[in-house]
């Protein structure tokens, strides 16, 4: 009997064993398993995604001449506005840099900007993550700023071989420095719990008391370069509402987020010039 | 007999075949079901309350908040003393057990692979600085500093208070804070804090006076709910000193707090209650900033205290003590390096109200007072000074070494002339002048509402002296001495302005106070002296204001009436002098009254005298309050 109650018991045994040894492993064996699964699923989600461009560009062939032709030139158009939009900002930059020198003022830092594809959203009411179709093979670290045409996107998480993870703005783990838009003490923006079929929001805290937002007068929340990570400037959202935090020397507030940042489908991540290395193309 | 087996008929059940090994799968599930249904009702049944406040305890976080400091005003209504805002970087040491225990483990490790037996003690101490400076490393890199965690700090911290955070660097500047919240992930045992500090705008202007506060956790708990559950205290401030400790509750806030539903990872989820601490009270005060800077700077770098009063209410204008500290090197605390600096000065003294000096020739108005209502001088009263006077068997000088010649009790004050006062004093006897004092209040603290104020004044007697040198006599050189202000004597700057403010107002006592409108009405008591008597001690210190020794106090269009002092002491084995000044203003209606007392120092041989020293600085003061 006790012969056949161990041989019964093997599975078991198996099992428990097994949770044992996964158990006792030393982290950086787990993390490096964890790295290891999402590197072999990074191919799946990036042949997804090609896959996907390659359904629209089948739906796009199906059209009629007409609609092509239309197409066209509308996007001759837009190319038309842009290369003008170009030719501004390269004035304007000029300009700048050249009253930067007159007063002896210090250059903002420089940024290469990647453009990157996103390729999955992962967005639940605790955790708002988006993987984008570049990773270590353009240069792309963690930590380093994303931004979309609206503002600011979120900030690198985690940085694989070919694919990397943003944490978005309105995920409750993420925190960065910001000031109000003509003043600039710094204040602190936080994500927050935000469900999906919802407009995102966040938290901006540590405001000012002199400082005044409403509904008919909100104000825009902005990114700060002395968190060093952002630029300058960079809309994070807009504040509708102040009210007095428990210290009498702060205000807190909700921060309405851009909507878009739900089905993003391009971004760009911010790259340090200086630190850039060789991207390895 | 043949014996048939029994023939199995088709209408006959089959008895099921049971595999042995179910038995033990029941058995196994069995077990189990009865330990799940019995630990069931065991946890619903018997730790029922338990497992409530547990999941209270689990799911809901309490902050208490203790409410922001009340303002201090001066009586023009500028503000002395306000709030800021102060960002910290902290570590909940209790949130690091895990690592403690690690790194223990792997020093314990090393250490045994060396050979070496580790001590448990010391070895939990190391474990825990090592730990806490991997995270202040941390931001060192972030902020580009070298700051060292304190080990005796850590322990007392981890000893005391586990569950508050522990500081890791205090007061961040601006730039600071911005790049701790955007670097420092939220999940970070790092945890940016913002908070209150002090703020002085004028510096050292009063500083001991206002006084200062320093963090604490000790404040009422208030009305927040959730006395059960895992409560945080954000740290408080408590006054230390000055009027911030006097009027400590009324200034401190109300206390508020919050109580967050949290995940099982302590992440904030919902705020479920939520009262907001109540700003304290603020205080207007009788200072007048303006008169205050001004005495500062007349004095410079002098030691010493000046003190002005109202002489109508009794509010203090204004109360320096020099040397002095910058309030704002104080907040949010007091380094090791600025509190040896301060003490090297011997600044942590309030000169005003705790410095105890002999008070000089300013006394002789005590004197003059107590002869005049003992009737041992009249106004016809001359007295001849050749310079000396002989008392036992010892020559007592005057200042003027050829003497005054024959003075009244008019130029007696006008002249400072000691011989005068000798003779009345001995006439007077000892007792005659000790109760003088004591009738102004002398022999008493003022009442002033500064926390500190000394009780250690002296107006000594016979029965003090007896007591004190072991039953040695009084003798009339004591008496002569104490007649001028010398001797045993030990007085306040702040009791020499109320002096001033009673002989100004005509009573005994004038009581001061840091409150501006205080509602408290004061009783004064009459001087007793007949007004043509009175009128000669008051014209005497016209005289001294006027061309006297206190003549440097007035000018031309703003007379003042005084009196000057100049005590010899020892200070640090060495001889040296304290000039004093003590006067009122305008010499009709006296509005304001003022004590100037100036320590010279032995080893820069200063040559301080009271017509020299002190009364050039009261001018300033009385010229910027007349406003002339």
């Amino acid at each position: 009997m006790p012969r056949n109650l161990t041989h019964q018991a093997k599975s078991l045994l198996l099992v428990v064993l097994l949770l044992l040894l996964w158990w006792f492993t030393p982290s950086f064996v787990k993390r490096g398993t964890e790295v290891i699964f999402s590197e072999f699923q990074a191919p799946a989600w990036t042949g997804m995604s090609y896959l996907k461009d390659l359904r629209s560009y089948w739906t796009n062939w199906g059209s009629s001449k007409e609609d092509l032709i239309s197409a066209g030139m509308n996007l001759s158009r837009l190319n038309a506005a842009y290369v003008v939009r170009n030719q501004q900002v390269d004035s304007m930059e000029r300009e700048l840099r050249r009253l930067e020198g007159y007063f002896n003022l210090p250059s903002y830092p420089e940024y290469q900007y990647e453009v990157a594809r996103v390729i999955k959203r992962d967005l639940t009411a605790w955790w708002q993550v988006l993987v984008i179709r570049k990773g270590i093979n353009y240069g792309i670290e963690p930590g380093q700023a994303v931004i979309f045409s609206g503002g600011v996107v979120g900030r690198v998480q985690s940085v694989g071989a070919y694919t990397s993870t943003v944490e978005l703005i309105s995920s409750p783990h993420f925190r960065a420095a910001g000031h109000f838009e003509s003043d600039d003490r710094p204040v602190e923006f936080r994500g927050g719990i935000n469900p999906g079929l919802r407009a995102p929001t966040g938290t901006v805290s540590t405001v000012p008391v002199d400082l005044v937002a409403s509904r008919k007068d909100p104000v825009r929340l902005t990114s700060s370069k002395l968190g060093g990570i952002f630029p300058d400037g960079l809309t994070i959202g807009w504040v509708y509402n102040l009210e007095p935090s428990s210290d009498g020397l702060f205000q807190t507030g909700k921060v309405m987020l851009d909507p878009r940042l739900q089905s993003l489908r391009e971004i760009a991540v911010l790259i340090p010039i200086e630190t850039r290395g060789d991207p390895g193309r | 007999m043949n014996v048939q087996p029994p023939i199995r008929k088709s209408h006959d059940r089959l008895e099921p075949q049971v595999n042995s090994r179910l038995y033990l799968i029941y058995l196994v599930i069995g077990v189990c079901m009865l330990m799940l249904i019995g630990g069931l009702g065991y946890r619903q049944l018997f730790q029922r309350e338990a497992h409530e406040s547990a999941a209270e305890r689990q799911n809901y976080r309490r902050i208490l908040m203790p409410g922001p400091r009340g303002i201090i005003y001066d009586r023009d209504n500028t503000v002395l003393v306000g709030n800021r805002p102060l960002f910290s970087a902290v570590v909940y040491l209790n949130e690091l057990r895990a690592e403690f225990r690690e790194e223990y483990y792997n020093i314990v490790r090393q250490k045994r692979e060396l050979g070496l037996k580790p001590d448990r003690f010391n070895t939990n101490i190391t474990a825990r600085k090592n730990v806490v400076q991997r995270y202040m490393n941390r931001l060192n890199q972030l902020l580009e500093r070298k700051e060292e965690v304190d080990s005796k700090q850590i322990e007392r911290h981890f000893s005391q208070s586990l569950l508050l955070p522990f500081p890791l660097i205090k007061d961040l500047p601006e730039k600071e804070y911005a790049r701790l919240i955007a670097q420092v992930p939220l999940d970070s045992p790092i945890q940016i804090l913002s908070g209150i500090a002090r703020w002085y705008p004028f510096g050292e202007a009063a500083a001991h006076t206002l006084g200062f506060v320093s963090d604490s956790t000790e404040f009422p708990e208030g009305t927040v709910p959730g006395d059960q559950l895992l409560t945080f205290r954000n740290a408080g401030q408590i006054g230390r000193s000055g009027l911030e400790k006097h009027f400590n509750e009324r200034l401190q806030g109300e206390t508020g707090g919050e109580i967050w539903s949290v995940d099982p990872s302590g992440f904030q989820y919902e705020r479920v209650v939520h009262e907001t601490p109540g700003k304290g009270q603020n205080l207007q005060v009788s200072l007048d900033i303006d008169i205050q800077v001004t005495a500062e700077k007349a004095m410079g770098e002098k030691i010493g205290a000046v003190v002005a009063i109202e002489i109508e209410t009794g509010e203090v204008l204004a109360l320096v003590s020099k040397p002095s500290y910058d309030l704002n090197t104080l907040s949010p605390f007091i380094s090791y390096k600025v509190d040896e600096e301060i003490r090297e000065k011997g600044a942590w003294l309030n000169r005003a109200t705790q410095g105890l000096y002999p008070p000089g020739s300013i006394f002789k108005l005590v004197t003059a007072i107590a002869a005049l209502r003992a009737g041992v001088i009249s106004a016809h009263t001359e007295i001849d000074c050749p310079g000396y006077k002989i008392v036992g068997k010892r020559a007592f000088h005057c200042h003027r070494l050829s003497g005054h010649g024959p003075e009244d009790l008019i130029g007696a004050i006008r002249d400072s002339c000691n011989v005068f006062f000798y003779t009345c004093g001995t006439e007077l006897g000892v007792w005659g002048i000790a109760n003088e004092a004591r009738r102004f209040h002398l022999d008493q603290p003022t009442g002033i509402e500064l926390p500190g104020e000394t009780t250690r004044m002296l107006v000594p007697d016979p029965e003090w002296k007896a007591s004190r040198f072991y039953g040695e006599g009084w003798f009339g050189g004591d008496t002569a001495n104490m007649s001028i202000g010398q001797g045993f004597l030990l007085l306040t700057p702040i009791q020499m302005a109320t002096f001033a403010a009673s002989i100004a107002s005509g009573t005994t006592f004038v009581k001061p106070t840091l409150l501006h409108d205080n509602p408290e009405i004061q009783k004064r008591d009459p001087l007793g002296l007949a007004p043509e008597k009175f009128a000669l001690i008051k014209e005497g210190m016209r005289l001294a204001g006027e061309r006297g020794t206190a003549r440097l106090a007035g000018k031309p269009g703003m007379p003042v009436s005084g009196k000057t002092g100049t005590a010899q002491v020892r200070k640090d084995g060495k001889p040296t002098t304290l000039a004093w000044f003590v006067g009122f203003a305008p010499v009709q209606n006296p509005r304001i009254a003022i004590a100037v007392m100036i320590e010279g120092v032995p080893e820069q041989e200063t040559n301080y005298g009271g017509g020299s020293t002190a009364a050039p600085i009261a001018k300033i003061v009385f010229e910027e309050y007349l406003g002339m």
